[in-house]
Order: C-alpha cells, then structure tokens, then sequence
C-alpha cells in the first residue's frame, strides 16, 4: 500500500549538531501515527521536517506520493498537511479566535483573495468541533494555554487538510480537558480518515490512540507498536 | 502667519499634500515594525542612506537619489540575506549599520566631501518639499496601501506568527520580503521628507499608540493612520502658530497621542480589575 508520508534516512543538523541521524517513519492512509520521545529528542524537528518548513540535509521526505523537498510548489503540497505546533508566537498580536481558525483557510483560499462564506462556515464548523464557539470574538491572547492549543487545533481542522501533524497538542491542558481533546481528535482522525502524526513525550499516553507508535532516541526510530 | 496667507504659498502647500498621503500611509509601515522588531531595520536604513548619500557626493551626483536607490537595494537584499546567513534580521541590520557608517567615513576621507553636507540627507525639511519629493511621497503611500489592502490577510498571518504563516501554505518568505522592501523603501522616503531622526513620529508613534488599544489588526492599521495623520496635519498646522519647526511639532502630537492612550489604557485596565 502506498504511504501518505514516507521519512526515509532523513538527516537533520541544527547549527552543527545532529538531531535526526537517520529517520525512517512511514504512515499509511487513515493511520494514526505516535512518535514518542524524552524532551529534546528532536519531535519538532521531525515534524517541521514532514511538512516541509524545514529541510534535511540528506533523505527523502514524500507526501502524499509527491517529494516535498525537491517539489516545485511546496506551499501547495503544504495546504494538505495541518500543523499544530506546540505553541505559537502571538505574544501580544491583536488577532480574535476566529480570525486565528480562519488562517487555516488562508493557503487554500489564494493569495489577494478574500475568505468566502464557505471558508466562515468551515471555520465555524472547527470551532464548534474543538469547542471554542463561545470564544470566537475574544483575542488567542486572552485565553488560558489549553485554550489556545484548541485555537491551533481548530486553525488546523478549517485547513480541510489529509495529514495532521500534531506536535504535543495536550501539553498545556489538565487530565480531563487532556482526555477530551484526545477523544476529539480521535474522532475527527476516523471521521473525515485523516492520515495523522502525533509527537508526545509520554508514550504510555499515546498508545491507546495510535495505530503504530514509533519512540524516537539517540537520532533514530524505533516501531515499538 | 496667517493660516489662510500660509495655504497658499507652495512650500505649505507641498507640505500638506505630503502629510494627507504619508500621515495615513507611513504608519501602515510602524504596524509592521512593532509587530515584527524591526526596529534595528530602521537604524540601519538610515546608515544605509548616509552611504548612498556619501557615493553621490564622491562622484559628484545626487546623494539624495544615491541615498534612496541605497536604500532599496539594501530593503531588497536584507531578507533574503538574512534567510541565507541565518542571520536574525537584527543582527545583520546592526552588522550594516556599522560597515556602511565606516564605507561612508572612509568616502568623506578620500573624496574630501564636506561631511555636514552628506550628513544633510538626513535632516530633512517638511517645508522644502519639491514637486519630486510630493510625487515621491505620493507615490509610496499609494504602494503602502495597495499592497496593505491587497495582501491583508498575508500580511496578517505572518504578523501573527510566520511559522502558521508557511504551514497554512502561503509564501512567506516571498512576502516577509516584500514588507522588509517596503519598509526600507518607507523609511528612506521618511528621511527625505521629515529627516531621519524624525522618522519614528511619522511612521512608528502613531502605531505604537494604536497597538496599545486595538483589538484587531484593521483596527491597528485605521487607528495608525488616523494617528498619522491628525500628528501630522496637527504638528504642521502648529508650528505655524507658534513658529516652531514642523518635524518637533508632529513629534509632539504623536506623543500626546501616545501619553492619551497609555492613559486610556491605563484607566480600562483598572476598571476592568475593579468593576
């Protein structure tokens, strides 16, 4: 079966020292993927290096059977794979929650074009699912760490995107707000048969989500599941 | 002077046209720089333009025209430097900063160039405009604008945070570029208008004031301009009245701008903490 994204040997050096030395992971259409790994392991890394916002000095990163490094228009190759990064750097922008979900649509919709009633409606649909609704017209800034993480996860659901890369996307949320988002997620994954990676650095966590687990140590991957 | 006496001299009148347009385009430009740190850009821009200044007079040409092609070369080279050196934007805006101060040093030297004269470029005069300098002015704004309306939301999501920016499947980098070339173009054409000292009251006061109380970025952008322009057209109508220089004038109204909003700021803070 083909893949819907294939690391093979991938090699990544930040300013001189190695982070991956050698990663092959590969996740099958609709198949959930787990990456786990202790704190600075390079879990970012890998996911920035799968949708293509940073490149690897040696390997092959393909995409939706399309090479992203050597690709012609990575930005189009991009506007199917959603990202939600662990955090973001709004400190103090002044954006609303639902201009922040409605960035999602931004690549798709075109440049020097303006969002249509169908990019407002998906944006609304992906915050209705994420449960930030009632946030819509409050600043990202004004919301706790888990709430924003819901913003980011909503942002990436508005994408309509059939790869979600999620790079630790309970990390500010207590146990029950954890369990709920995972679930969302978990749902949303076989609802709309997304192809999702997910990096966390508690494995235990992870697993009864995943369909493969892979634990990432010392530069390399290892299938554990 | 009379109001009505000086609306009809030229020099007033270039000055006016000039602040209609800048007063509401340059501070589009502020939104960016406080949005983005760019302020070391600025400095260095102004450096930049010393040197070009510095060229036009060694080789006996005009060193406003050589400060401003500089200038736009620099703007269009420092993004896609930065990106290949891996060089934060700051870094390199200080790097040049000082090469081109020391280029320009060793130009005065050897060409014997009267140095108050090349520092010239850099105090410019709101009240010596010329009718290239009016079209100059009018020309940027139009640009600022155009490309503000035509790329907002772009523009918008790069403010927010360039790396949302890529994901999402824009260009970023093309137009991360693009705001660093307006920018630079912004600031040269600032130091021709009101000198490169003063240009923080026409392009970065007034948004600095508007970030303080907006909750959107149209908001930041209109409550930018609409700060421009009343400091501009304030300031210059001012100096009029109380015979000072017109560049101070606008500095102080930007400013007063800026202490009401710290004020306002201030005052729904505390009410929200004690309703």
């Amino acid at each position: 079966m083909h893949h819907s994204v294939e690391l093979f040997d991938v090699h990544v050096s930040i300013e001189g020292s190695p982070v991956l030395r050698g990663v092959t992971i590969e996740a099958k259409p609709c198949e959930f993927v787990a990456i786990a790994g202790a704190n600075g392991t390079g879990k970012t890394t890998l996911l920035k290096v799968t949708n293509g916002t940073l490149a690897p000095y040696s390997g092959r990163v393909i995409v939706l059977h399309e090479d992203l490094i050597n690709h012609p228009n990575p930005n189009a190759l991009r506007r199917e794979i959603a990202f939600v990064p662990q955090k973001t750097n709004h400190h103090r922008f002044p954006l609303r929650v639902e201009e922040a979900v409605l960035m999602g649509r931004y690549g798709k919709i075109g440049i020097m074009r303006r969002p249509t009633r169908e990019d407002r409606a998906l944006a609304a649909d992906a915050m209705r699912l994420t449960g930030i609704l009632p946030f819509a017209r409050k600043l990202v800034r004004e919301l706790s760490g888990g709430e924003q993480q819901k913003v980011s996860l909503a942002r990436a659901l508005a994408q309509q995107a059939s790869i979600l890369l999620l790079d630790e996307p309970t990390t500010y949320l207590d146990a029950p707000s954890r369990s709920e988002i995972m679930e969302t997620i978990h749902r949303i994954h076989h609802e709309r048969e997304l192809t999702t990676v997910m990096v966390s650095h508690e494995p235990e966590w992870v697993e009864q989500y995943a369909d493969k687990v892979y634990l990432l140590k010392d530069g390399v991957a290892l299938l554990t599941q | 002077m009379s109001l009505p006496a000086a609306l009809h001299l030229p020099f007033f009148q270039h000055a006016f046209v000039a602040i209609l347009f800048a007063g509401v385009a340059f501070p589009l430009i502020g939104v960016f720089i406080v949005s983005l740190s760019l302020v070391p850009l600025r400095f260095a821009m102004m450096h930049i333009a010393l040197l070009g200044g510095a060229v036009g007079l060694f080789l006996g040409l005009d060193p406003t025209l050589f400060a401003l092609v500089f200038c736009a070369a620099a703007s269009t080279a420092l993004g896609p430097l930065s990106e290949k050196t891996k060089m934060g934007l700051g870094t390199l805006s200080g790097f040049f900063m000082t090469l081109t101060l020391a280029l320009a040093f060793i130009l005065f030297s050897r060409g014997k160039i009267n140095v108050m004269e090349a520092f010239g470029i850099l105090w410019g005069n709101i009240l010596s405009l010329g009718v290239w300098d009016l079209v100059l002015a009018i020309g940027t704004s139009i640009f600022i604008i155009v490309v503000v309306f035509l790329l907002f939301k772009e523009i918008q999501a790069i403010l927010y945070d360039r790396e949302i920016a890529l994901s999402v499947g824009l260009p970023e980098r093309r137009i991360y570029y693009l705001i660093v070339f307006v920018l630079g173009i912004t600031v040269a054409v600032s130091m021709r208008l009101i000198g490169a000292l003063l240009v923080d009251a026409l392009v970065l006061l007034p948004a600095i004031a508007a970030q303080m109380i907006t909750r959107s970025l149209k908001q930041m952008f209109f409550l930018s301009s609409l700060f421009g322009l009343v400091s501009g057209l304030g300031g210059l109508f001012a100096s009029l009245a109380v015979d000072i220089p017109a560049s101070s004038a606008i500095i102080l109204f930007a400013s007063a701008i800026i202490a009401v909003c710290i004020l306002s700021r201030r005052r729904f803070t505390s009410h929200a903490n004690n309703p």
